[in-house]
């Protein structure tokens, strides 16, 4: 395999056509670069991930220990194990499950009133001057102020509702969106859009055929960082006006200093972000097939 | 077959350049023949790509007229085969042939049809769920060609298409397009820098000068066709039409070079976009 490998990456083009053509082996060229570029990184695989799985264990191990000794303080940082058997008391109660419920509808629905604007007027200004023109100082002016900042104006416009979250979130998830979703259809080089016009592309094809699809690997970027402001903001938002969510939760056993709950809040979080951003990943390999790795 | 396709009177191309003005295509006047196949020939920085573009509608002119006569008011005016590697990575080779046509609002059935015949035109066949990342330059450039011809226009332009291929690649893929163009005769105009080049593959040569971009001559290319390339290369008329094409051009590449690196922004989609005109590739002979 692997001489037959190295024929298929050194070939011109023609070659490989004539190839594809006699053997008519047409799949296997593609496949070969994948299955050589696999077998490179599955050599140190099964190590590496001996590794990944180590670092967090040998850290527990460690923690666990020092609380005893004395050299962490247990009152902030509680032993894994206990932090464990209050993961499990708040699983049996049902506690931990309409936090997370709540937390999540929170963070999706907030996502998306943010990430469907972004979109839809990152790809305007990206495509069409005028709109860039147009929104650009707008967009310039209100992004770096920090979202955390115009907390309390919105709560002034919206109160401790659901409303003031979801607004919060979607504004922290809004410009990730738009300004990746333009940077994306500003990078694509300007012969697609030249293809586009010479062959009676509509004001349709061009969002939908060319903008989009092309600037998919950026807006993807734009989601991730959009899902890390969700969970960030989050926190912040349901520090007021909140009776659950993992955020309430935080502040909550703070005031009374549960800090085991603290840390279970924490591992939540940590699990929604990991489940996103492997989500993220799943349909972006999806929908972009076209991507070479 | 002596109506006139395509008609330019004194057309002229200006680029605003900080306090100066460039010139780049100076009242070109050029009339094509219905089925024609016409190369112009210049050397790197003459305005022609500039000239195409005006053309194909990427560009507007500064001054001067175009005439395209319509057949078939149904069809697309032009279609173009761009240099540089111009099909969408994210389309499949199927749906980068179908474009045109898919924004033509053709029925499924029919696009279909039209793709499967100039996939296995051009030998792709098994290629068509390929993504352009998994093809070779060679086969991408015969994808782009497949999407000009499949759209079916009046007029084809082409813009050195086959510039960035290697020999083997260049000479396939110039008996690809004479095989296709054979069997449709649409009226084509085609860009290259390789005097070679353009006697294989046109009725007329037709050579521009530089700095400002205009035509030197027309000169009728008497080959019979079908034409076979190897066979071409020992042909004595041949020969002698190349003598006589690079005697007219080597003056003006010469005075090309003097004038070469001369940069300037075009007013385009895009503002942060500049085009050297001497970004063409040298001339090859």
């Amino acid at each position: 395999m692997a001489e037959r490998n190295s024929a298929v990456r050194d070939a011109t083009g023609d070659n490989l056509i004539s190839r594809a053509r006699t053997e008519g082996a047409t799949d296997e060229g593609g496949l070969a670069f994948r299955k050589q570029k696999r077998s490179r990184w599955s050599m140190g695989g099964h190590s590496n991930a001996v590794l990944g799985f180590l670092s967090p264990v040998v850290i527990l191990v460690l923690w666990e220990i020092a609380v005893p000794l004395g050299l962490l303080d247990g009152r902030f940082f509680p032993p894994p194990h206990a932090i464990a058997g209050t993961f499990w008391k708040m699983v049996k109660s049902g506690q931990l499950f309409s936090d997370v419920y709540v937390s999540l509808y929170r963070i999706i629905l907030g996502f998306l009133a943010g990430a469907i604007p972004g979109l839809i007027i990152g790809l305007s200004m990206g495509l069409f001057k005028p709109v860039r023109w147009l929104l650009r100082p707008i967009i310039s002016a209100t992004y770096p102020i920090p979202k955390l900042a115009l907390m309390p104006l919105i709560i002034l416009m919206f109160g401790f509702g659901e409303t003031q979250k979801v607004i919060t979130i979607a504004l922290g998830t809004f410009f990730m969106v738009l300004i990746n979703t333009m940077a994306g259809v500003l990078n694509l080089d300007k012969i697609y859009l030249d293809v586009a016009k010479n062959y009676g592309a509509s004001r349709r094809d061009f969002y939908l055929r060319v903008a989009l699809p092309g600037a998919l690997p950026l807006i993807f970027t734009g989601l991730e960082l959009g899902m890390g402001m969700a969970l960030l903001l989050i926190v912040a938002a349901e520090m007021t006006g909140a009776v659950e969510g993992i955020g309430y939760r935080i502040w909550a056993a703070q005031a009374v200093f549960k800090t085991k709950e603290m840390f279970v809040a924490f591992i939540l979080i940590s699990l929604l972000g990991y489940i996103f951003a492997e989500a993220l990943s799943t349909i972006q390999r999806k929908v972009i097939p076209w991507k070479s790795q | 077959m002596a109506t006139d396709k395509i008609v330019l009177r004194g057309l002229t191309k200006q680029f605003e350049v900080k306090d100066r003005t460039i010139t780049a295509v100076k009242a070109v006047d050029l009339s094509i023949r219905e089925g024609e196949f016409v190369c112009i020939v210049g050397p790197s920085g003459c305005g022609k790509t500039t000239l195409l573009r005006i053309l194909a509608g990427l560009e507007t002119a500064t001054a001067g007229e175009i005439q395209i006569m319509r057949n078939d008011p149904s069809k697309p005016l032009n279609s173009m085969v761009f240099q540089e590697q111009s099909i969408f990575p994210w389309m499949s080779v199927r749906k980068n042939i179908g474009f045109g046509l898919k924004c033509r609002g053709v029925n499924r059935r029919t696009i279909a049809e039209v793709v499967d015949r100039y996939l296995s035109m051009i030998g792709l066949q098994k290629f068509g769920e390929a993504y352009p990342h998994q093809l070779s330059g060679g086969m991408k450039q015969r994808v782009s060609v497949a999407r000009a011809f499949a759209n079916d226009p009046e007029i084809l332009l082409m813009d050195e298409p086959f510039a960035a291929l290697d020999e083997q690649n260049k000479i396939m893929l110039q008996e690809e397009l004479l095989k296709i163009w054979e069997g449709s005769r649409k009226t084509v105009i085609f860009i290259t820098h390789s005097i070679d080049e353009a006697l294989i593959l046109a009725d007329r040569v037709i050579i521009m000068t530089s700095h400002p971009g205009t035509f030197k001559a027309s000169i009728e290319v008497d080959l019979p066709r079908p034409r076979r390339i190897a066979e071409l290369r020992s042909d004595s008329r041949f020969n002698e039409l190349f003598t006589y094409l690079w005697s007219i051009l080597r003056e003006e590449v010469r005075k090309a070079k003097v004038s070469e690196g001369l940069t300037f922004r075009d007013e385009d989609e895009h503002d942060d976009h500049s085009r050297t005109l001497g970004d063409e590739s040298k001339l090859v002979l």
